[in-house]
C-alpha cells in the first residue's frame, strides 16, 4: 500500500515545478503538478494532497490567493496544508501584489523563491510530517 | 490663439460694467468665447457650469472678496488660469493673489492689447502645464509598470535556475566528482549575486518612485539595530568577530520606515562584517543630539583608500573587486543613501586603510 504523503505543486513555471518535484520526490513525497490555478484546484479535489505549494503570481498577480480561497472554501480541500510561494522579494514592503487581499484565508507558510532544498524538506516535514 | 477647434472660454468677473464690456469686446475679437459675471457669486456659478479655461477676477468687488472667489474657482475648475484685475494698482494684493495660485495680474486701467497679451500667454501656459503633467503621469505609470515587469520577468527565470541548482545539489551530492560539485557551487554563488543585484536595483527604483514612504511611523532605532545584529550574528560568530553595542535606553524614537531601515542597518553592519578580518571588532553606538539621533557603526576592518572614499555611495562603485567575499551588487550603499535621504537623514563615512571604517547615520528628531 502506498503510504507516501502527497504534495501538490501549483505553479505556471513548469521548470520550477520540475525542480521542486525532484527535490520532494528525493525527500520521499509523492508529487503532483498543476500548471495553473484552475487545474490546481481540480487536482487537489481528485488526489487529496496533504499539502499544496501555491505560487502567488500566475496568470494574474494574485491568482495564488484565488486558489487558496477556493481550496479553503471547499470541504474536500479545506484541510490541505498550504505554502504560498513568491518570486518577489518578501523583505520588500513595497509591492502591492505581495500583500494578501483583505480577508484572504490564511496559508500555513509563505516562502520566497528560490528555496534551499534541505529547508523545503524541513518545512514540509514540520507541516505534514515525514513521508514513510 | 491655439489651433484647437473649439474657441477657448474666458470668464470675466468684475463689478464694473465698462470693464466687462471692454474685455468681452477685445477678447471676442480674437476668437475667444467670453462670458461675464458681475460679482463673485455669479462668477463661481458660471465657472462651474461653463468650465472656462481662463478667468479674469477683479480683486475688489462688493460681497465676496476677489481672493475668495479665486480660491473657490481654482479648487473647482482644474487647470484654470486665473488672472487678477486690480483696481488700485495695488501690487500687495496682486502679489497675495499670485501666492494663492493666480497666474498673472492686470492693473487697471489697461488697454486691449495688454489684456489680449495676458490672455494669450496664460492660455499657452495652461497648455504647457497640462502637457507637462500628462507626460509626467505617463512616465510615472511607465516606470511603475517597468519595475513590476522587471521584478517578475527578470527574477522568475533566475529563481527557477537557482531552484534547479538546488535540485542538482540535492540529487547528486554524494555521486558527483568534487570538481563538478565545486562548479555547481560557483554557479549557485554567481546566480545569487545576480539575484541580489536585481533585488537591490528594485529597491532603489522603489525608493525613487516614493513607494516606500507610506509605512513611515515612529520607531525605536534600538529595536531595528538589534534585529539587524540578530540577522548577522551567525556570520559574525563564524568569522570570529566581536560585536559591541552601546545604545542608551533613553534614545528618542525617530520617524521612519522600519523595513527599509532594517535593510540599511543590515547593509552597513553586513559591510563591516564583510570587510573586517577574523578576530576584529564591530562597535555600534547610538546617541541623541539636539536635532539628530546618531548611530555609528565602526569596524577594525581593512578600511577604504582615501581616493575611493568619496565614491562609495555611487551605484556600481566597488572598492575591491577581485576577491570573492568582497564581491557585492555595488548597489548596497547606494540604497542606504537613498533610504537615508528619503528619511531626511544623512549617512557619512570616515575610514583609514588598515585601521577601520566608521559609518555615521543621522536621523532627524
Amino acid at each position: 500500500m502506498n503510504t507516501r504523503k502527497k504534495v501538490l505543486i501549483i505553479d505556471d513555471d513548469n521548470d520550477f515545478c520540475i525542480a521542486t518535484k525532484l527535490i520532494l520526490e528525493k525527500g520521499g513525497y509523492e508529487v503532483f503538478i498543476a500548471e495553473d490555478g484552475k487545474i490546481g484546484v481540480e487536482v487537489a479535489k481528485n488526489v487529496s494532497p496533504d499539502l499544496a505549494i501555491v505560487d502567488m503570481m500566475m496568470e494574474t498577480w494574485s491568482e495564488g490567493f484565488n486558489v487558496v480561497a477556493k481550496l479553503r472554501g471547499s470541504d474536500a480541500t479545506k484541510d490541505i496544508k498550504l505554502i504560498m510561494l513568491s518570486a518577489v522579494d518578501l523583505h520588500g514592503p513595497y509591492d502591492e501584489p505581495s500583500m494578501p487581499p483583505d480577508g484572504a484565508p490564511r496559508v500555513d507558510m509563505v516562502l520566497a523563491k528560490p528555496i534551499k532544498a534541505p529547508d523545503l524538506i524541513n518545512y514540509i516535514g514540520n507541516l505534514i510530517g515525514k513521508s514513510s | 490663439m491655439s489651433s484647437k477647434e473649439k474657441p477657448e472660454r474666458i470668464l470675466i468677473i468684475d463689478d464694473e460694467e465698462s470693464i466687462r464690456d471692454g474685455c468681452r469686446q477685445s477678447l471676442t475679437k480674437c476668437g475667444y468665447e467670453v462670458i461675464t459675471a458681475k460679482d463673485g457669486d455669479e462668477g463661481i456659478k458660471l465657472a462651474r457650469q461653463w468650465q472656462p479655461q481662463m478667468s479674469f477676477v477683479d480683486l475688489k468687488m462688493p460681497g465676496m472678496y476677489g481672493l475668495e472667489v479665486m480660491e473657490i474657482i481654482a479648487r473647482d475648475i482644474p487647470d484654470i488660469i486665473l488672472v487678477v484685475i486690480t483696481g488700485y494698482a495695488s501690487i500687495v494684493s496682486a502679489v497675495e493673489a499670485m501666492k494663492k495660485g493666480a497666474y498673472d495680474y492686470l492693473p487697471k486701467p489697461f488697454i486691449p492689447d495688454q489684456l489680449r497679451a495676458v490672455a494669450q500667454r496664460g492660455l499657452e501656459h495652461r497648455e504647457l502645464k497640462i502637457e507637462a503633467r500628462k507626460l509626467r503621469e505617463e512616465k510615472d505609470l511607465y516606470q511603475k509598470g517597468f519595475i513590476t515587469f522587471v521584478s517578475h520577468e527578470m527574477r522568475s527565470p533566475l529563481v527557477t535556475v537557482l531552484q534547479y541548482v538546488e535540485t542538482i545539489k540535492m540529487l547528486c551530492e554524494n555521486s558527483l566528482d568534487p570538481e563538478i560539485m565545486k562548479i555547481i557551487e560557483r554557479c549557485s554563488f554567481r546566480l545569487k549575486n545576480l539575484e541580489d543585484l536585481i533585488s537591490h536595483w528594485l529597491d532603489i527604483s522603489r525608493v525613487e518612485n516614493g513607494n516606500f514612504s507610506k509605512d513611515v511611523a515612529p520607531l525605536e532605532l534600538q529595536t531595528v539595530i538589534s534585529s539587524a545584529i540578530d540577522d548577522l550574528m551567525p556570520l559574525c560568530d563564524k568569522r570570529g568577530l566581536t560585536v559591541e553595542t552601546l545604545i542608551p535606553r533613553t534614545l528618542p524614537s525617530v520617524m521612519g520606515d522600519e523595513e527599509s531601515l532594517l535593510r540599511v542597518f543590515t547593509n552597513v553592519i553586513g559591510n563591516a562584517v564583510k570587510y573586517t578580518p577574523s578576530g576584529g571588532k564591530i562597535t555600534i553606538k547610538a546617541s541623541a543630539e539636539e536635532y539628530y539621533v546618531l548611530v555609528s557603526i565602526s569596524d577594525t576592518g581593512i578600511g577604504i583608500p582615501p581616493d575611493k572614499l568619496p565614491f562609495i555611495f555611487e551605484p556600481f562603485f566597488r572598492v575591491k573587486g577581485k576577491e570573492d567575499r568582497y564581491r557585492g551588487s555595488g548597489l548596497g550603499l547606494t540604497f542606504c543613501k537613498k533610504i537615508m535621504d528619503a528619511h531626511h537623514g544623512e549617512i557619512e563615512v570616515t575610514s583609514q586603510e588598515g585601521v577601520g571604517t566608521s559609518f555615521v547615520l543621522k536621523f532627524p528628531r
